[in-house]
C-alpha cells in the first residue's frame, strides 16, 4: 500500500495550484457577490485542457486517471467553489455518461468538443417532484417517427444555460415489474438551441453564487431520436450510475473547500494577537486546528480510494465504486460543513465580513451535503451495501 | 312565552336602492320546503322605504304572504330602524321560524333582534330541515322529545366541524342562512301574495346611525389571499397575453387571477400573485389549476381550497392527485368554453 503521489500526479497537483492562484483566486469574490458565471475562466480552464482530463485522448482529452481529475476539482475549490462545481458537473455529469453508455458516433460526435471545453455540459435529472426521489420523473419523451418529442421541466440544474450539452432523463412508458406499473426511464443528449427547449428560473443561492443554476423547460422539443444515450429504459440505472462518478467530483470539491479554508485560517491565527500574543499560542485554536487537519486527512483518503476505486473500474467495468464514492461524499461534505463553520470562529468577528472569504467558503460548504444526492442519500446507498 | 301561538316560516327579503337581493329568493325557495311539513305558510317580511313595488316578483318567488314596513326611515339599512322594524313585526305577528340572510345586512341584524325578541339565533346555517330535538329519544325522557324542530346546521372553528343547533324553548327559531347555499324555486308567473301593511312607527332619535356616505368601490388589484374564488395559471398558459382568457374566466365566475412561480419568472404576471412556497397561501373556495403541473411548491400554497379544477394536457400531471375535478385537454379549448357556459348559466338565471 503506497500512500505517496506519484511525480506525474505531484506535477499535476502544482499545474492546478499555480492556475487556480493566478486565475481563480483573483475573481473567487467577485464572481460570488455579482452571482456571475466566470465564463472567462471557462476559456482558461479549456485552454489548459483542464476541461477533459479524465477523457481518453483519441477523444480529445487529456487521457489522464480519475485521480488527476480529482486534484484538479479539489485543487480549485481550495480558492473557489464556484469554479470546482463547474468543471465537476461537466466532466462527471455529462463527458462521463457519453463515454460511459454513448455509441461510437455519439462520442465522436459530443465528446471531443466537450473535452477541449469548446462546449460545456450539464445534467438534468432533478425536477420540482423529484429529488432524492428520482423515479417520480415527470417529464415525457415520446417518439414520433424518427424524433423524440420532450414535455416537462427539470430545475436545480448546474450549468444550465451556460452549456451547450445536456443529459437528460425523461419518461418514455410504463413497464410492468412484479405485477406493478412503473416508469419507464430514459436518457438523451439534448443540445442547447433545440427549438422547444428554454430556461426558465435562475436560482438565487446562498452558496456557490458564481455557477449558473437554472430550470430548462422542454416544449414539445424534437430531439433526432439517436439522441437516446444508452438503451431506452435503462435511463434510472444510467443516471443513478452518473452520480456515482459526481458524488466523486462532490467529495473532491467539499474536500478542497475544507482545505482552503484551514489553510487560511492557519495563516490567519499566526498573524492575529490577543493578550499580547498570537492566537495560535492559545490551546484551544491549537486543538481546534488538530482536530480539523485530522478530520479533513481522513476524508481525503476516503476521496483518494474512491478515486483509484474509479480508476480500476475504467480497466475492469464489473468492478463497482457506488459505496466508496457515497462514503468519500459524506464524509467529506460533513467535514467541510464542519471546517469552514470552525474557521469562521477562530477568524473570530472578521471571519463573518465578506473581504476575508472564510464566510463564502462556509456558504458554499453547505451544498456539498445536499447536491448529487444529499448525505441522507448517501446514507441510503451505504447501508444498503452493508445490509444486503 | 306560549309556543302555540308562534306560527309560519318568516323570511327577512333583504333589499338595497328598491332591489331585492338574491338571498331574499333563495331563503324563499327553502321556507316554502320547511313550510311544507308544518303545514304552514311562508311570509316575507319586506323593510324599506317606497318597497311595494317588490311585492311581486317575492310572490313569484314563493310567499304567500308579504308583511311590508314602509317608511322614509327605513331608506337605507341602518341597524336600529331596521331592527325596531323586524322586531315589531316579530312580537306582532309571532313566527315560527324567522330566517335572515347572512349577508353583511342579516348578520347585523339578526342577531340585534334575536336580543330584542329574547330567542336564539344561529349565524351562517347551511343545512336547515325539521325535525325531532333531541334527535333520539332519551330512555324515560321519551315525552320531552319535541317534534317539528327547526335543526340549523352551521360550520364552526373554520369549517373544521360541523354543529346542528336547535333552540326547542322559544320562538321564533332564528337563523341566519349562507348566500348561495339554498335553491330558489323556478319563479311562478303572475303568483300574488297576500299584502299587510305594517308600521310600527318611527321616531327619529340620536341613537340612530348617520349615513355620510355610500361607497360602491370596485378594487382593481384584487388580494388573492381574500378571494373566494381564483383562477390560476401556470406556464401552460403559454404567454402574458394569452392571460385574457384565464382573465374571462375569472370575470364569469367572479373571481380573481393567480398564478404559480414559472409564470412570475416568465415576467407574465406580477409576484403579488404567485401562489406557493415562496409566493402566498391560499385558501379559496374554488381554485382553479389551468395549465399547472402541481408540483409540491405550488400545491403546498393551495392544497386547502375548498373545491380544486384542474385542466392539463398532461393526464399524469401530479395536480390531479389534489384536484377534486379534472379535465384532461387543451386549455386554449375548455377554458373559453368554460366561459361560455358559466355565462350562460348565469344568464337564466337571471331571468
Amino acid at each position: 500500500m503506497d500512500f505517496s503521489l506519484s511525480k506525474e500526479h505531484e506535477m499535476a497537483r502544482q499545474l492546478f495550484k499555480d492556475f487556480a492562484e493566478k486565475e481563480v483566486k483573483p475573481l473567487a469574490q467577485e464572481i460570488d457577490e455579482q452571482h456571475r458565471f466566470p465564463r472567462e475562466t471557462v476559456d482558461k480552464l479549456a485552454k489548459y485542457g483542464f476541461l477533459g482530463i479524465p477523457v481518453p485522448k483519441e477523444y480529445g482529452g487529456q487521457g489522464c486517471d480519475i485521480q488527476t481529475y480529482v486534484m484538479c476539482v479539489e485543487e480549485m475549490a481550495k480558492v473557489c467553489g464556484t469554479t470546482s462545481v463547474i468543471i465537476s458537473a461537466h466532466t462527471s455529469l455529462c463527458v462521463d455518461p457519453i463515454l460511459t453508455y454513448g455509441t461510437e458516433e455519439q462520442k465522436k460526435k459530443y465528446v471531443p468538443d466537450l473535452a477541449s471545453g469548446k462546449k460545456l455540459g450539464a445534467f438534468g435529472l432533478t425536477e420540482p417532484g423529484a429529488g432524492t426521489d428520482a423515479q417520480g420523473q415527470q417529464t415525457k419523451a415520446v417518439l414520433d417517427g424518427d424524433e423524440w418529442v420532450l414535455n416537462g421541466s427539470k430545475c436545480f440544474i448546474t450549468n444550465g444555460k451556460e452549456a451547450d450539452v445536456y443529459i437528460v432523463i425523461a419518461v418514455t412508458g410504463k413497464v410492468e415489474k412484479k405485477g406493478k406499473m412503473l416508469k419507464e426511464i430514459s436518457a438523451f443528449i439534448v443540445e442547447k438551441g433545440t427549438p422547444g427547449f428554454t430556461f426558465g428560473t435562475k436560482e438565487n443561492k446562498m452558496g456557490i453564487c458564481g455557477s449558473s443554476t437554472y430550470e430548462l423547460i422542454f416544449t414539445d422539443c424534437r430531439i433526432p431520436k439517436e439522441n437516446l444515450l444508452g438503451q431506452q429504459g435503462k435511463g434510472f440505472a444510467i443516471a443513478m450510475h452518473t452520480l456515482d462518478g459526481g458524488r466523486i467530483g462532490i467529495a473532491a470539491q467539499a474536500l478542497g473547500l475544507a482545505e482552503g479554508a484551514l489553510e487560511t485560517t492557519i495563516e490567519y491565527v499566526k498573524e492575529r494577537k490577543q493578550f499580547g500574543r498570537s492566537i495560535a499560542q492559545f490551546q484551544n485554536t491549537q486543538f481546534v486546528l488538530a482536530d480539523l487537519a485530522t478530520k479533513v486527512e481522513a476524508a481525503k483518503l476516503l476521496v483518494y480510494k474512491a478515486a483509484a476505486k474509479k480508476d480500476e473500474y475504467r480497466t475492469n467495468p464489473k468492478i463497482s465504486y457506488s459505496v466508496e464514492a457515497a462514503q468519500a461524499k459524506l464524509m467529506a461534505a460533513e467535514v467541510a460543513m464542519e471546517v469552514t463553520t470552525k474557521c469562521v470562529q477562530l477568524h473570530g468577528g472578521y471571519g463573518y465580513i465578506k473581504e476575508y472569504g472564510v464566510e463564502r467558503m462556509m456558504r458554499d460548504a453547505k451544498i456539498t451535503e445536499i447536491y448529487e444526492g444529499t448525505s441522507e442519500v448517501q446514507r441510503m446507498v451505504i447501508s444498503g451495501a452493508l445490509l444486503k | 312565552m306560549n309556543l302555540e301561538e308562534y306560527k309560519g316560516v318568516y323570511v327577512f327579503a333583504q333589499q338595497v336602492d328598491n332591489k331585492v337581493d338574491s338571498i331574499a329568493y333563495e331563503l324563499l325557495g327553502k321556507a316554502k320546503e320547511l313550510a311544507a311539513p308544518l303545514n304552514t305558510q311562508v311570509t316575507a317580511v319586506l323593510i324599506g322605504s317606497n318597497v311595494k313595488n317588490l311585492c311581486d316578483s317575492l310572490a313569484e318567488y314563493g310567499a304567500d304572504r308579504i308583511i311590508v314596513v314602509d317608511d322614509p326611515e327605513l331608506k337605507d339599512y341602518r341597524t336600529e330602524p331596521y331592527a325596531h322594524a323586524l322586531a315589531s313585526v316579530i312580537n306582532e305577528y309571532k313566527p315560527e321560524i324567522m330566517l335572515v340572510g347572512a349577508t353583511a345586512i342579516g348578520r347585523d341584524l339578526g342577531p340585534t333582534v334575536s336580543a330584542r325578541v329574547a330567542t336564539g339565533l344561529t349565524a351562517d346555517c347551511t343545512v336547515l330541515e325539521i325535525g325531532d330535538f333531541p334527535l333520539v329519544a332519551i330512555p324515560g325522557k321519551e315525552s320531552e322529545q319535541k317534534h317539528n324542530q327547526l335543526l340549523m346546521t352551521r360550520p364552526a372553528f373554520g369549517g373544521n366541524t360541523i354543529a346542528t343547533i336547535a333552540c326547542p324553548n322559544n320562538r321564533p327559531q332564528m337563523a341566519t342562512v349562507r348566500p348561495g347555499v339554498m335553491q330558489k324555486i323556478d319563479p311562478i308567473k303572475g303568483a300574488k301574495a297576500e299584502i299587510i301593511e305594517f308600521n310600527p312607527g318611527f321616531t327619529p332619535n340620536n341613537k340612530y346611525v348617520t349615513i355620510k356616505e355610500v361607497v360602491k368601490a370596485v378594487k382593481d388589484v384584487a388580494d388573492i389571499m381574500d378571494a373566494k374564488v381564483l383562477v390560476s395559471g401556470g406556464r401552460g398558459v403559454g404567454s402574458a397575453e394569452n392571460f385574457k382568457i384565464l382573465e374571462d374566466l375569472a370575470e364569469a365566475v367572479g373571481g380573481v387571477v393567480s398564478c404559480s412561480r414559472a409564470v412570475v419568472d416568465s415576467g407574465w404576471k406580477p409576484k403579488d400573485l404567485q401562489v406557493g412556497q415562496t409566493g402566498k397561501t391560499v385558501r379559496p373556495n374554488v381554485y382553479f389549476a389551468i395549465g399547472i403541473s402541481g408540483a409540491i411548491q405550488h400545491v403546498a400554497g393551495m392544497e386547502e381550497s375548498d373545491v380544486i379544477i384542474a385542466i392539463n394536457k398532461d393526464e399524469d400531471a401530479p395536480i390531479f392527485d389534489v384536484a377534486d375535478y379534472g379535465v384532461v385537454g387543451d386549455l386554449n379549448k375548455i377554458v373559453p368554453q368554460l366561459t361560455a357556459a358559466i355565462k350562460a348559466e348565469k344568464a337564466k338565471k337571471n331571468n
